[in-house]
């Protein structure tokens, strides 16, 4: 069997960590390819429908980046946000739907390609360390 | 009809020989209530229940059930193809089921198995099903199966029935299908004293059933009439549309079809309880929903229930008074009371 | 409790004689044994038939969203917040409401209560004071309410309401307890622990939804269970499809819940659900120091933020 790799649905923000993932492509800065970039217009539009849907779907990480707080494009986005996110980490893993390592937040400016290439390795790495996820993947339903 | 005697002591036995040939569901303690459940040791069957939460009717008619699976691979031959997921209808016995509850599968017949229409998988489990049922000795008091056509010795809707006379159990075999399973037993025929016993039985028990409502009352008035009366707005006000109430009748059969993809490559056509008392069930795809008030979801059931199914079919109502929704409903909503507010010609007495 | 019963009545045929309001909403005798049913009297003549006793655990505040009509309605500690919340958020307005409150001890558990009889059903239940006598066709046995109920009721600290226009009754004591003991418990498992604990504590569930229907927090406008474009949870009884509708249930109520226990009430298979909104009302008091509908002007808490929010997910 070929060596596993993990998928990992990232959530970026359309001004910041976008634009950061754009430019280390253009830099040529390596990243893992196992992250798979969904835009959104900023982490305020972060729903945690999409993070579960994600799990249900199959992936093994779920990454979520916007702009640093106080530079949202939209001011005050990600300061709600913020707060969903805590919650919702809390939740995933008090609720044994995913262990500490396979959901991850940060807040990383359209300049910071380096960060995004090294935070991207990190994510990867940790979700890489705990193996496929397979908990909440809806498989066939178990039905009668 | 014949009657036999199994003493309890033997009964475990009995179970076991049937096992040996049927799967058979039998009530089970489940926490603080008991569920039929498809024995896996014959031990695990109790008959010191009242009556389980839910009905029976997931063992004809699960709450979600696979009909058809199909493939949308594009190298698959047989991609597009819906074939019908294969399914066990090999021969199962239900021991213990309530007089009612038997009654239940056969108003449900007008539904999935009439001269019109079969729905297979129903009619195949009903088809490979024996029922042995079990008369209710001492009735609960949200029973009211005696003021809807049937009763805790009605042996209607059962092939056999157990009665509890103490030291053990006579049965009585009612149709060919019963003989047949339970021919393998070889049991002794009833000593002379038991029919007298059963009779007393029966006439203690259906004694102690109170008289919820009168469903002739309820028949002879008009649709509208009761439609339009002001009953509802009272009856309604409490209801949290939850449809608990109809998740555990053994009369409510509506469901709700959705197709679920997996990988992008193979696909299910599922069957799933649905309920009309949730407002998606009547939602049209044009965004009109005909249903959309609480209230006349309310009226729905209980019309269908007591009214319209009277009316279609001329064999009683749709209830056969278990009393589940009446101990289910978080909010007291009890059909006893509103079958008496739809047979008393409609004047509110509160 | 029973005393406010005699005062609920007065005051529901004053407010109706008077044309003050066009309906009170409070509980009439339910037909089985601690059963209320939830009643609106529209007449003063209706008003009598108004009760209150310990089964009044239904939450009242979920018949007022979107009301038009003015109502008086009887609330405890935790219908009167959840009142707040639905205020702030445009359920209902304040002068569409009389508040009626009712300063509470705690409703019963049935359920406990059965559980000490072995199996016998239960005819009739009377309470007078703190006891509460059951009976049926061979037993009689007489219980301490206190100890007997109803988990969240057990353990709240607001049993008074936080907002009314007229009180029933005189406050009463606040209880001094730890309200996050069984939470705990479940934080110091390990994920493997808490995936096994989370899956038999949902695994009887019917997906009925009565724990939603009867919430008062739950009004969104079409609800995330019913959403088809895209159906984001499956309607089947699949384990994962049960976990996602747990999942967003209880996270759609978070900081927004006033654990008044009405959902495990409702469950008709006596299943927790608690557990899930609770801790997120232990890490709201943790992170935001709020607690849902105690303040009439502060929203709930993931409408709003302050810019030095911690961030623990980083
Ligand atoms: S309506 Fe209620 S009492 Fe009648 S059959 Fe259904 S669950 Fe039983
Ligand atoms: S169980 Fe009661 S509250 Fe729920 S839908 Fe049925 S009648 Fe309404
Ligand atoms: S009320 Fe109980 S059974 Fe119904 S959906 Fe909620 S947890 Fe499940
Ligand atoms: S989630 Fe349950 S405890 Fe919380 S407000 Fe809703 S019904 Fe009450
Ligand atoms: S625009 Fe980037 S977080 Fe709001």
């Amino acid at each position: 069997m070929s060596e596993w790799e993990p998928k990992v649905i990232t959530f970026l923000c359309n001004w910041c960590s976008y634009g950061a993932a754009d430019l280390a492509g253009v830099s040529r800065f390596q990243y893992p390819a196992n992250i798979r970039i969904i835009r959104l217009p900023c982490t305020g539009r972060m729903n945690p429908k999409f993070i579960l849907a994600a799990l249900r779907h199959g992936a093994d990480g779920v990454w979520v980046s916007g702009c640093h707080p106080g530079d949202c494009h939209y001011i005050e986005g990600n300061f709600y946000a913020r707060r969903k996110f805590a919650l919702l980490k809390t939740q995933l893993e008090y609720t044994g739907i995913i262990e500490p390592g396979r959901v991850h937040f940060s807040w990383i400016s359209s300049a910071e390609a380096t960060i995004f290439a090294e935070k991207a390795r990190k994510v990867v790495e940790a979700i890489k360390a705990l193996g496929p996820a397979q908990h909440f993947i809806k498989k066939q339903a178990e039905v009668a | 009809m014949s009657e036999m005697f199994i003493a309890k002591g033997d009964f475990p036995a009995i179970i076991e020989r049937l096992m040996s040939r049927y799967r058979v569901y039998a009530p089970v303690k489940n926490g603080r209530h008991y569920e039929f459940a498809a024995l896996k040791e014959a031990g695990a069957a109790d008959l010191g229940f009242k009556n389980t939460r839910m009905s029976p009717k997931a063992i004809f008619y699960p709450q979600a059930e696979r009909m058809f699976e199909y493939s949308l691979a594009k190298d698959d031959p047989e991609v597009n193809i819906v074939k019908e997921t294969p399914k066990d209808f090999s021969p199962q016995v239900v021991l213990g089921i309530r007089p009612c509850d038997a009654k239940a599968f056969r108003l449900d017949d007008a539904n999935f198995c009439s001269d019109k229409f079969k729905d297979p998988w129903w009619a195949q489990r009903r088809e490979s099903t024996t029922l042995i049922g079990f008369a209710c000795n001492s009735p609960s008091s949200t029973c009211f199966c005696t003021s809807v056509n049937t009763g805790p010795f009605d042996t209607t809707g059962l092939d056999a029935m157990l009665v509890d006379t103490g030291d053990g159990y006579a049965l009585q075999v009612i149709t060919e299908k019963g003989k047949n399973v339970l021919g393998i037993l070889e049991l002794k025929p009833a000593p002379a004293q038991v029919a007298g016993k059963v009779e007393e039985l029966k006439a203690s028990a259906e004694k102690s059933v109170a008289t919820a409502f009168d469903p002739p009352a309820i028949a002879q008035q008009g649709t509208l009439d009761i439609f339009n009366a002001p009953i509802w707005d009272e009856i309604h006000f409490a209801c949290l549309n939850c449809g608990t109430c109809t998740f555990m009748c053994p009369t409510c059969w509506c469901f709700d079809i959705q197709d679920e993809v997996q990988e992008g490559t193979k696909g299910d056509r599922l069957r799933l309880w649905d309920s009309c008392m949730f407002s998606l069930f009547t939602f049209h795809g044009s965004g009109h929903n005909p249903r959309s008030q609480k209230v006349q979801r309310v009226r729905q059931r209980f019309m269908h229930k007591l009214k319209y199914y009277q009316d279609k079919y001329g064999t009683g109502t749709a209830c056969v008074g278990c009393g589940r929704c009446v101990q289910a409903c978080p909010v007291n909503i009890d059909i006893r009371q509103v079958g008496r507010l739809m047979g008393s010609g409609c004047s509110c007495p509160a | 409790m029973q005393a406010y019963t005699e005062k609920i009545r007065e005051a529901a045929k004053r407010l109706l004689a008077e044309k003050k309001v066009d309906g009170v909403i409070g509980f009439r005798k339910g037909t089985m044994p601690f059963m209320n049913e939830p009643f609106m009297a529209k007449t003063p003549e209706q008003a009598d038939l108004l009760v209150w006793d310990g089964n009044c655990g239904i939450n009242l505040a979920n018949y007022l969203p979107k009301r038009t009509d003015k109502i008086a309605i009887v609330a405890k500690g935790c219908d009167s917040r959840n009142i707040s919340i639905q205020i702030l958020e445009n359920q209902i307005k304040r002068e569409q409401l009389h508040i009626l409150g009712a300063p509470c001890k705690g409703m019963t558990d049935k359920r406990k209560i059965q559980d000490e009889l072995d199996g016998k059903e239960i005819l009739q239940a009377e309470e007078a004071g703190d006891k509460v006598k059951v009976s049926g066709r061979d037993f009689e046995k007489t219980f301490n309410r206190s100890e007997y109920l109803q988990e969240n009721c057990a353990i709240c600290i607001h049993r008074n309401p936080v907002i009314s226009d007229e009180m029933l009754g005189e406050p009463v004591q606040e209880q001094q307890v730890e309200r996050y003991e069984d939470i705990k418990q479940i934080e110091a498992m390990l994920p493997e622990e808490k995936r096994k604990h989370f899956d038999e504590l949902i695994e009887p569930c019917i997906r009925c939804y009565a724990c939603r229907s009867a919430c008062p927090a739950c009004y969104c406008p079409t609800c995330f269970v019913d959403e088809s474009k895209p159906q984001w949870v499956g309607k089947t009884t699949d384990p994962t499809d049960t976990r996602t509708f747990h999942f967003l249930r209880a996270f759609h109520v978070a900081g927004r819940c006033s654990d008044c226990g009405a959902c495990e009430r409702s469950c008709p298979v006596g299943i927790k659900v608690r557990e899930f909104t609770k801790k997120l009302e232990k890490e709201v008091k943790e992170l935001y120091g709020y607690e849902a509908g105690m303040v009439q002007d502060l929203r709930p808490p993931l409408d709003v933020y302050r810019p030095d929010d911690p961030e623990p997910f980083l």
